[in-house]
C-alpha cells in the first residue's frame, strides 16, 4: 500500500512520540546478553571512533556557516532507528535526528516504490522530524549485512539558507509553514552510491545559494560513507550478531545510567516559567511554563500553562524540539560524563499541552522554534542549578546567553558569488556564573558546544562585509557575586557590493532573556543599530580615530561622528536591502549572573572595571564597590560600610510574604504585550 | 672519525646519538638537568665521545652537524618565562586573542577534558588587556588600505606600552598577510622612536612575517608565540653554543623544526621548534622503515605517561592542514602533526560504576609521580604497567635496564582490589582485560588518525618506540589491522637518532586566494601571473634565505603545493603541484583535475563536486638543501636463525590457560637474523618487547626488530 494514504501531509503524529529507545527487536535480544564484556568495551570505543570520524569528516567537506563553525551531530543508528552512539556538541540534532530514520523504516523502507536497499542515501529537512526549523538538514545512509539491515549511519548539521520567504533560514514575517521554504520529508535522494543529480538539482534549485547547499549534502554523504565502510570492517571482526546486540547494549546501559543518575538527585517540584518578548514580527510577551517534576529515577517536563498556538507567527516549536533542546543540557552540563544517546530519555517524561506554541501542529510556521528551544533550554539551567545545588553544585551553574541575536544575509557576494547564511557570532555568547568563577567571556554556543566564532579575516573574505570592530560587549552580562561571561559586539559595513540583504533573528530586545539565579542579575535586553546612508566610508579613509571601537562606544554621551539614517531594532526582525557603506551593529550578548552581586570581591569588581569588562557606573550602582580613580584599586572599607547600607535599604523595603503576593498579584503588563500569552493569571496551568 | 650527533632533551633524560662517518651509530642517554639543560647535554656528549672510543674534546671536534631538537621555548611558554610583550592590532579588534574565536577553552585539551561544560576554563593570556593598543587603520580583503594609519596616534600607542614597562612588541593588524605596508610602517616608526643604540630598544614582530597566513587570531598568536619565546631561547641557546665551543665543538648548532627540517640557531624562527622531538622521531621512522622498502609508517611512541602518534605517508614528512596548538594556542605554522593521546604505562584502570561496573582505563594517569603501583612511590590505582607486570611481560628486577625494582606484589594487591574482585575475576584475568582494552583504544585512536588524512590504515606498518611501544604494539597493530611492526634498535632514543640526519629544509608560505576555476563562469584562471609571480617570490626568498645560510645554489630543491578547496568549503587540501609554475591554461586545468582525484580519492568520489569552483587559498614553497645523509651500514643480512632462549619466565597470554613458561631473550646477545616465534619475551637495554602468539621477530641487520603476523 502507498505509505502517504493515512498520513496527512507526510507527517505521522505516532512517529514523534518515538523519541525513547524502541523495544529491543527479536535480534537485539537474542544477541545482547551473551556479548563478552571485554569485547562489548573495545566495540563501544570503535563504534565512537567511527563517530568521531564522520563528524570531523563531515565539517571538513562542509561549506554552510554552520558546517566551518559549527557542529555536527553524526551518529550511528540502530536497525529500528534508535541513536546508540553519536559524536557531537550539538546533542539535540542528535537526540532528533532519529525520528526521520524511524519515519523511513516505517513509511518507506516497505513502500514499493522507495524501498530500502544498500547504496541507498535519504535527505530531510521537514522541521517536523528534524524538531527544530527547515534550515537544519540532514542525510542517513542504510547498513546492510548478508542481505540484512544492520543500522543506519546519519549526519544533521544547519545549512544557512533553504529557500524560505526570507534568506537565512529563518524566516521573521512567515504565516505559515509555506513560506519557509523547503520542507523535505525524508526522501531517498541517491541508489547505487550514487546521488540522484536530478534530485539534486532540486534541492539546490530551491534554495538562494545553491553550491553551499550541494556541498553540505556531499559532506553529510561522504562522512557517511567513510563510518559505513568502518561498520563493514567492524563487521568483519565482529559479526552481525554482536554489533546489533553491541549498540542496543549501549542504549540500555545508558537509560539504566541515566536513571540511577537521576535518582541521586533530592525529588521535587522545581518551577521556571520562561518569557519571550516577540512573536518574530512584533513585540510581545509569550510564556514558556515550564515545571520539572523530578521523582525517584525520572524527571517529567511539564508544559501546562504556556502560551497558546501562534497561528501565523513563526515562534512556534514542536515538543521534540524542546526535548532535543533537555538533552543538551543534561549531556553539557547535567551528565557530562554519560554516553550522548537518546537511552537518556529513559529518564525522562514529559506533558505537553495541545493548542500551545511549544506544541506547534498542523500548517503554522516554526522557523524562529530555535528561539523558542534555548528559552526552554535556559529554564533547564535554571531549573537544574535548583535540582542539583543540594547534591552537587558544582553542576548549578547560571544559563549562558541564548545566543540568538543572529545576523541573517543573503545577496551577492564581492566575487559575484550567491550567498545566504548566518554570521558565524552565534557561537560568540557568554557563559552563565558558577559557583566559585565567572562564566567563561565569549565561550560559544551552549546548544553547540563544539563550535566556534571563526575569524573575521575569514568571514570578510567570502561575505560582503567589513566590520568595523569585533570586541567584547561590555556589560552585556548578568551582575552577580560570580557575572556571567561578557558576550561580543560587532559592526558590519556593507563592502564591496551595491548592496546586500541583512535581518536579524533572536529575542530579548525588550524583556531579558537570559535571567540571573541565585540572586544574580540578568544579562541586559539588547538591540540592533543600523545605518543608512551613512559616511562611515568616508569618515574611515579620512583616517578619524574617534570612530567606534566597541559596541558600547556607539551610545556613549556625544554618540559617534558616523552620520546618517540611525534606526534602532529589535534583534528580531526581517531581512531588508542595505547598501554599499551601510553599517548594522550587532549585540550578542553574556551569561546569566550567579548570587548577590553585593558578595562579588570588590577586587574582582575594580579588575572588571579596569579591563572594560564593567562601567564604573556598574561598579558603584549594581555592586555597590568604590573605586579609587588614580589607582584604580576598590576601596574596600567604603565598600564594606556602603554595602551594609544598602542590606539595610534591602530590609527596610522588605514586606511581609503575604502582603507582597497580595501587592505583586495585582499587577499586569498592559494588554497589548498579552495579546499572545494566554491568561495572565496563570489559569491555563492550574487548569492542567 | 668524524660524527653526525643529534640531541632530543626530554622531561628526564637528554638523549643523544652519533651517526659516523663509517655507518656505525652510538647512543648515550644522561639524566636531564632542568636547571641549565647545556650541563646535561655536554655530559652527554661527553659520554658519546667515551662511547666512540675517543677523548671528549677530540670527540666534539670531529662533530660535524650538531643536531638539536630543543625544548627551551615550550618550558618557557608552559613556565610563563617570557618578557612583557605588548600588542599592537587594529582598532576594534584588540580583544581578538581574548575573545580566542570563541572556543579558546578547549584549544589544547583532550576531548574528555571540555565534555564537562560547567567547568570550563580560558587560558591565561599571554599579554594581559592593558598592554593591547588599537590602531585606527584597516586594509580590506583585497589588501586595500581603506584606513589609513595615523602616524601620531602610532606613537601615542607605542608609549602607552613603553610606559607600562613593555620588554617586546607583536604588530599584527588585519589583513596584514595580504598587505603588510603598515605593519612595516608601525615597525619603522617604533625603530624610529628606539632605534637600536638605546637602551629602550625592543625587539618587534612583524605578524605578517612570522605567519603571512589568513585568519587574524591564528596569525597573531603565533606571532605572539614567537615573541615570547623568542628572547628565552636566544638567551638559553647563546649560553649553549658558548659551552659548547669551550668545549670544542666549533660549528653552529643546528635546531630540529617541527616543519621535519632543521637549520642554523641564527636562521631559525623560535616558534617552528615547538614539539620538534617527536617530529625528529618521525624522520628517524621514515629512514628505518625505508631500510626495510616501507612508506606508510604510523609512528607510535609510547612512554610512561605519554602516547605520541603521527602518520607518515609516502615515505616523507608532510604537513596536513591542521591547526598546531602550542600550549594552549592556536597557531598557523606548517608543521607536521604528531598527537598526544591519553595512554601509557600509567593510565589508570578503574571501574566505571555509573555505566554499570564497566571496566575502562586512561584518560586520568598515575604519571611517573606517583606513578604505577609497582613503583612503590606511593601509588593506589592500578595502571597499564601493574598489569603489564601481573602479566609477566616486565621483569621487575630488570625493568628501564635495571634502573628502577619493581613491586609486584603492590600490582597484584591493587589490580585485585580495585579491578578484580568488583568485576568478580580472577587477577589474572582482570590484568589481562586491562591491556587488552588499553591495547585496544590506542590501535583504535592510531586508525583514526590515519584514517582522517585520507589514507587505508591497513596498508600502514607500526613504529613503535619509547619504552613501553615494544611491549604493546602486537596489541594494537591488531586494531589497526597492521601486520608489521618494526621496534628501533635505539627504541628510546628514536628522537635524538632521527634528529641526528635530519635535512635542512624550510617552508616558505603565503596565503592568497585564486579561483582557479571560476564557479560563475565555469571557466578556468587565464592569468597566470598573478600566482607565479607569487611563486617566484617564495623561491626568491627561500634561496636568499639558503644562500646566507653558506648553501650553494646548485644543492637547493624546491617543491610547490597547494591548499585547494571547493567553493565557498572552509576545509583546504594540500595538493603537490607537478612543476614550480603554470605555462598556462592547461597548467591550471592540470592542477585542478589534480585536486579532483585526490579529493575523490580521500572522501571517495560522490563527494566531489567540479562545478562548484576551486580556489587556491595558500601556496607552500618547501626548499630542502640537498646533502647525502650518513649511511648506517648494517651488519649484512644473515641467513634466518632460530635464536635460543636464555631463560624462561611464567606469562599469561591466555587467561583460560594461566601463567605459562615463556622464552626469554636478551636482547644483547641477539645477532642479526635471528628470529623468535611468539609468545615469547626479549628483553633489552631500554625496553621490553611482547611477541604474542602467531607473531615472529626477526632482527634486521641494523639490529632492528621487524615483528610480524601472518596476514587474514
Amino acid at each position: 500500500m502507498n505509505a502517504f494514504n493515512t498520513i496527512k501531509y507526510s507527517r505521522d503524529p505516532e512517529i514523534v512520540q518515538h523519541l525513547r529507545p524502541e523495544p529491543p527487536s527479536d535480534w537485539e535480544a537474542r544477541t545482547m546478553p551473551g556479548l563478552d564484556p571485554l569485547d562489548y568495551e573495545i566495540f563501544t570505543h570503535k563504534m565512537q571512533m567511527i563517530a568521531l570520524e564522520g563528524k570531523e569528516t563531515t565539517m571538513k567537506l562542509g561549506a554552510s556557516t554552520g558546517m566551518r563553525w559549527g557542529d555536527v551531530a553524526f551518529g550511528i543508528y540502530t536497525a529500528q532507528g534508535d541513536l546508540a552512539v553519536c559524536a557531537t556538541g550539538i546533542y539535540h540534532h542528535a537526540v532528533l535526528s532519529q525520528l526521520p530514520v524511524k519515519y523511513l523504516i516505517k513509511h518507506l523502507a516497505n513502500d514499493p516504490t522507495v524501498g530500502l536497499k544498500e547504496g541507498d542515501s535519504f535527505f530531510y529537512n521537514d522541521p517536523y522530524y528534524g524538531g527544530v526549523h527547515n534550515a537544519d538538514m540532514g542525510l542517513c545512509v542504510p547498513v546492510f549485512s548478508e542481505g540484512k539491515l544492520i543500522c543506519f549511519i546519519g549526519a544533521a548539521v544547519h545549512t544557512g539558507e533553504c529557500g524560505g520567504s526570507e534568506p537565512g533560514g529563518m524566516v521573521n514575517s512567515a504565516k505559515s509553514r509555506y513560506d519557509e521554504g523547503l520542507m523535505s520529508p525524508p526522501i531517498k535522494i541517491g541508489e547505487n552510491f550514487e546521488l540522484k543529480e536530478d534530485l539534486l538539482g532540486l534541492l539546490a534549485n530551491s534554495t538562494r545559494d545553491p553550491r553551499t547547499m550541494v556541498l553540505d549534502i556531499k559532506a553529510r554523504l561522504a562522512a557517511s560513507r567513510i563510518a559505513e565502510r568502518r561498520v563493514h570492517e567492524t563487521l568483519a571482526e565482529t559479526g552481525a550478531d554482536f554489533l546489533v546486540g553491541g549498540l542496543r547494549r549501549i542504549l540500555q546501559q545508558t537509560g539504566e545510567a541515566a536513571r540511577a543518575k537521576v535518582a541521586t538527585l533530592n525529588d521535587g517540584i522545581f518551577r521556571q516559567p520562561r518569557f519571550i518578548d516577540t512573536t518574530g514580527p512584533e513585540a510581545a510577551l509569550l510564556k514558556i511554563n515550564l515545571v520539572v517534576e523530578k521523582k525517584g529515577d525520572r524527571i517529567k517536563l511539564i508544559l501546562h500553562g504556556s502560551s497558546p498556538t501562534l497561528p501565523d507567527r513563526p515562534m512556534n516549536t514542536f515538543f521534540q524540539g524542546l526535548i532535543g533542546m533537555a538533552m543538551v543540557y543534561a549531556c553539557g552540563w547535567l551528565f557530562p560524563e554519560l554516553p550522548a544517546n537518546n537511552g537518556l530519555l529513559e529518564a525522562v517524561d514529559w506533558e505537553f499541552p495541545e493548542g500551545s506554541f511549544i506544541n506547534a501542529q498542523g500548517d503554522v510556521p516554526v522557523s524562529y522554534a530555535p528561539a523558542t528551544q534555548v528559552a526552554f533550554a535556559q529554564g533547564m539551567f535554571m531549573t537544574g542549578a535548583k535540582m542539583t545545588y543540594a547534591t552537587d553544585p558544582s553542576r548549578a551553574v547560571g544559563a549562558w546567553h541564548t545566543g540568538f541575536a543572529v545576523t541573517v544575509f543573503a545577496g551577492y557576494n564581492q566575487w559575484g558569488e550567491p550567498i545566504a547564511d548566518i554570521t558565524p557570532e552565534i557561537n560568540a555568547t557568554g557563559a552563565g556564573g558558577r559557583p566559585g568563577a565567572d562564566g567563561v567571556d565569549v565561550a560559544g554556543a551552549f546548544f553547540a558546544t563544539m563550535s566556534d566564532c571563526g575569524d573575521v579575516e575569514t568571514t570578510e573574505a567570502e561575505r560582503p562585509f567589513l566590520y568595523t570592530f569585533r570586541n567584547f560587549f561590555n556589560n552585556s552580562y548578568g551582575h552577580g557575586k560570580y557575572r556571567g561571561g561578557s558576550g561580543v559586539g560587532m559592526g558590519l559595513k556593507v563592502h564591496g557590493v551595491p548592496m546586500v540583504a541583512i535581518g536579524s533573528m533572536g529575542f530579548g530586545s525588550h524583556f531579558p532573556a537570559t535571567l540571573g539565579i541565585f540572586g544574580g542579575r540578568a544579562a541586559p535586553p539588547a538591540f540592533v543599530q543600523t545605518v543608512r546612508g551613512s559616511n562611515l566610508d568616508g569618515l574611515m579613509a579620512e583616517g578619524r580615530a574617534d570612530l567606534p571601537r566597541r559596541l558600547e562606544d556607539l551610545y556613549a554621551p556625544g554618540g559617534t561622528p558616523e552620520e546618517g539614517t540611525r534606526d534602532y531594532l529589535s534583534v528580531a526582525h526581517p531581512p531588508a536591502l542595505y547598501e554599499g557603506g551601510d553599517t548594522f551593529y550587532v549585540p550578542v550578548t553574556g551569561g546569566a549572573g550567579y548570587g548577590d552581586p553585593l558578595q562579588r570581591d570588590p577586587d574582582a569588581v575594580a579588575h572588571d572595571v579596569s579591563s572594560g569588562r564593567c562601567s564604573v557606573e556598574a561598579a558603584r550602582d549594581i555592586y555597590i564597590v568604590e573605586i579609587d580613580g588614580r589607582t584604580g584599586l576598590a576601596d574596600k572599607d567604603g565598600t564594606t560600610a556602603r554595602r551594609d547600607a544598602a542590606r539595610k535599604a534591602r530590609l527596610a523595603r522588605a514586606k511581609p510574604y503575604d502582603a507582597f503576593v497580595a501587592e505583586w498579584s495585582k499587577l499586569s503588563p498592559p494588554a497589548e504585550v498579552l495579546r499572545y500569552y494566554g491568561p495572565w493569571d496563570g489559569s491555563a496551568a492550574q487548569e492542567a | 672519525m668524524t660524527y653526525d650527533v643529534g640531541i632530543d632533551i626530554g622531561g628526564t633524560f637528554t638523549d643523544l646519538c652519533a651517526i659516523g662517518a663509517e655507518g656505525g651509530l652510538i647512543t648515550a642517554k644522561t639524566p636531564t638537568t632542568h636547571y641549565d639543560l647545556s650541563v646535561g647535554l655536554i655530559r652527554g656528549l661527553k659520554d658519546l665521545g667515551t662511547r666512540a672510543g675517543q677523548d671528549p674534546e677530540t670527540f666534539l671536534g670531529n662533530v660535524e652537524a650538531l643536531r638539536y631538537s630543543t625544548t627551551i621555548g615550550t618550558n618557557a611558554l608552559i613556565e610563563r618565562k617570557g618578557p612583557r610583550l605588548g600588542l599592537i592590532t587594529t582598532a576594534g579588534f584588540e580583544d581578538t586573542i581574548f575573545i580566542g574565536r570563541s572556543r579558546s577553552w578547549a584549544d589544547g585539551m583532550a576531548l574528555h577534558e571540555i565534555r564537562d561544560m560547567a567547568t570550563i576554563a580560558k587560558p591565561a593570556p599571554l599579554v594581559p588587556p592593558e598592554m593591547v593598543v588599537g590602531l585606527s587603520e584597516r586594509m580590506d580583503c583585497h589588501g586595500a588600505a581603506v584606513r589609513p594609519l595615523d602616524h601620531d596616534e602610532v606613537r601615542e600607542q607605542l608609549q602607552k606600552l613603553v610606559d607600562q614597562g613593555v620588554q617586546g612588541i607583536v604588530v599584527s593588524l588585519m589583513w596584514s598577510f595580504l598587505n603588510p605596508a603598515h605593519e612595516r610602517e608601525v615597525r619603522r616608526i617604533i625603530e624610529e622612536e628606539y632605534p637600536e643604540e638605546f637602551l629602550g630598544s625592543m625587539p618587534v614582530t612583524l605578524a605578517s612575517e612570522v605567519s603571512p597566513k589568513a585568519g587574524e587570531y591564528t596569525r597573531t598568536m603565533t606571532a605572539l608565540v614567537n615573541a615570547y619565546i623568542h628572547g628565552v631561547m636566544t638567551q638559553e641557546l647563546g649560553d649553549l653554543t658558548t659551552n659548547l665551543r669551550r668545549a670544542n665543538y666549533r660549528r653552529p648548532l643546528i635546531l630540529v623544526h617541527n616543519t621535519g627540517g632543521s637549520k642554523k640557531v641564527s636562521r631559525t624562527r623560535a616558534v617552528l621548534t615547538h614539539n620538534a622531538g617527536p617530529v625528529a622521531g618521525m624522520y628517524g621512522a621514515s629512514l628505518i622503515g625505508a631500510q626495510e622498502g616501507h612508506k606508510n609508517i604510523i609512528f607510535a611512541d609510547m612512554g610512561g605517561t605519554s602516547f605520541d602518534i603521527g602518520v607518515l605517508a609516502g615515505g616523507t614528512l608532510k604537513a596536513q592542514d591542521f591547526i598546531p596548538v602550542i600550549d594552549r594556542w592556536r597557531t598557523n605554522i606548517p608543521a607536521i602533526e604528531v598527537k598526544s593521546i591519553g595512554a601509557g604505562g600509567g593510565s589508570i584502570a578503574w571501574i566505571n560504576t555509573a555505566m554499570g561496573g564497566q571496566l575502562e582505563v586512561g584518560p586520568q594517569s598515575a604519571g611517573s609521580v606517583p606513578g604505577p603501583a609497582c613503583y612503590d612511590q606511593g601509588g593506589t590505582y592500578p595502571t597499564v604497567t601493574d598489569a603489564d607486570l601481573v602479566l609477566g611481560y616486565i621483569n621487575p628486577d630488570n625493568y628501564l635496564g635495571g634502573a628502577m625494582l619493581l613491586d609486584p606484589d603492590a600490582s597484584e594487591e591493587v589490580i585485585e582490589e580495585k579491578i578484580a574482585q568488583p568485576l568478580g575475576i580472577s587477577t589474572l584475568e582482570a590484568a589481562w582485560r586491562i591491556r587488552r582494552l588499553v591495547d585496544a583504544r590506542m590501535g583504535q585512536e592510531m586508525f583514526n588518525e590515519v584514517a582522517l588524512k585520507g589514507h587505508n590504515p591497513r596498508k600502514f606498518v607500526v613504529f613503535a618506540c619509547g619504552g613501553a611501544g615494544a611491549g604493546h604494539a602486537c596489541g594494537f597493530a591488531r586494531h589497526i589491522g597492521a601486520n608489521t611492526v618494526i621496534v628501533p634498535a635505539m627504541s628510546s632514543v628514536s628522537g635524538a637518532f632521527g634528529a641526528s640526519s635530519m635535512e635542512i629544509r624550510q617552508v616558505w608560505e603565503q596565503s592568497r586566494s585564486f579561483r582557479v576555476f571560476n564557479f560563475m563562469d565555469q571557466s578556468h584562471l587565464a592569468d597566470c601571473a598573478p600566482l607565479n609571480g607569487l611563486i617566484a617570490e617564495l623561491t626568491d626568498k627561500a634561496m636568499r634565505d639558503l644562500k646566507l645560510e653558506g648553501f650553494d645554489e646548485d644543492r637547493i630543491g624546491f617543491t610547490l603545493e597547494f591548499d585547494m578547496r571547493y567553493g565557498s568549503q572552509y576545509h583546504l587540501t594540500r595538493v603537490t603541484a607537478p612543476k614550480l609554475g603554470f605555462d598556462g591554461v592547461a597548467d591550471i586545468e592540470a592542477l585542478c583535475g589534480l585536486f579532483e582525484q585526490q579529493y575523490a580519492e580521500i572522501y571517495s568520489p560522490e563527494a566531489a563536486f567540479p562545478s562548484g569552483g576551486i580556489n587556491i587559498e595558500a601556496v607552500f614553497v618547501t626548499a630542502r638543501v640537498h646533502q647525502e645523509p650518513r649511511k648506517l651500514i648494517g651488519a649484512g643480512d644473515n641467513p634466518p636463525r632460530d635464536a635460543v632462549a636464555q631463560a624462561t619466565r611464567l606469562a599469561c597470554f591466555d587467561p583460560a590457560q594461566g601463567l605459562v613458561e615463556t622464552p626469554i631473550h636478551d636482547w644483547s646477545a641477539l645477532a642479526p637474523g635471528d628470529t623468535i616465534a611468539g609468545p615469547a619475551i626479549i628483553e633489552a637495554p631500554d625496553t621490553t618487547y611482547v611477541i604474542d602468539p602467531g607473531w615472529s621477530y626477526r632482527m634486521n641487520e641494523f639490529r632492528n626488530g621487524i615483528v610480524t603476523v601472518k596476514a587474514d
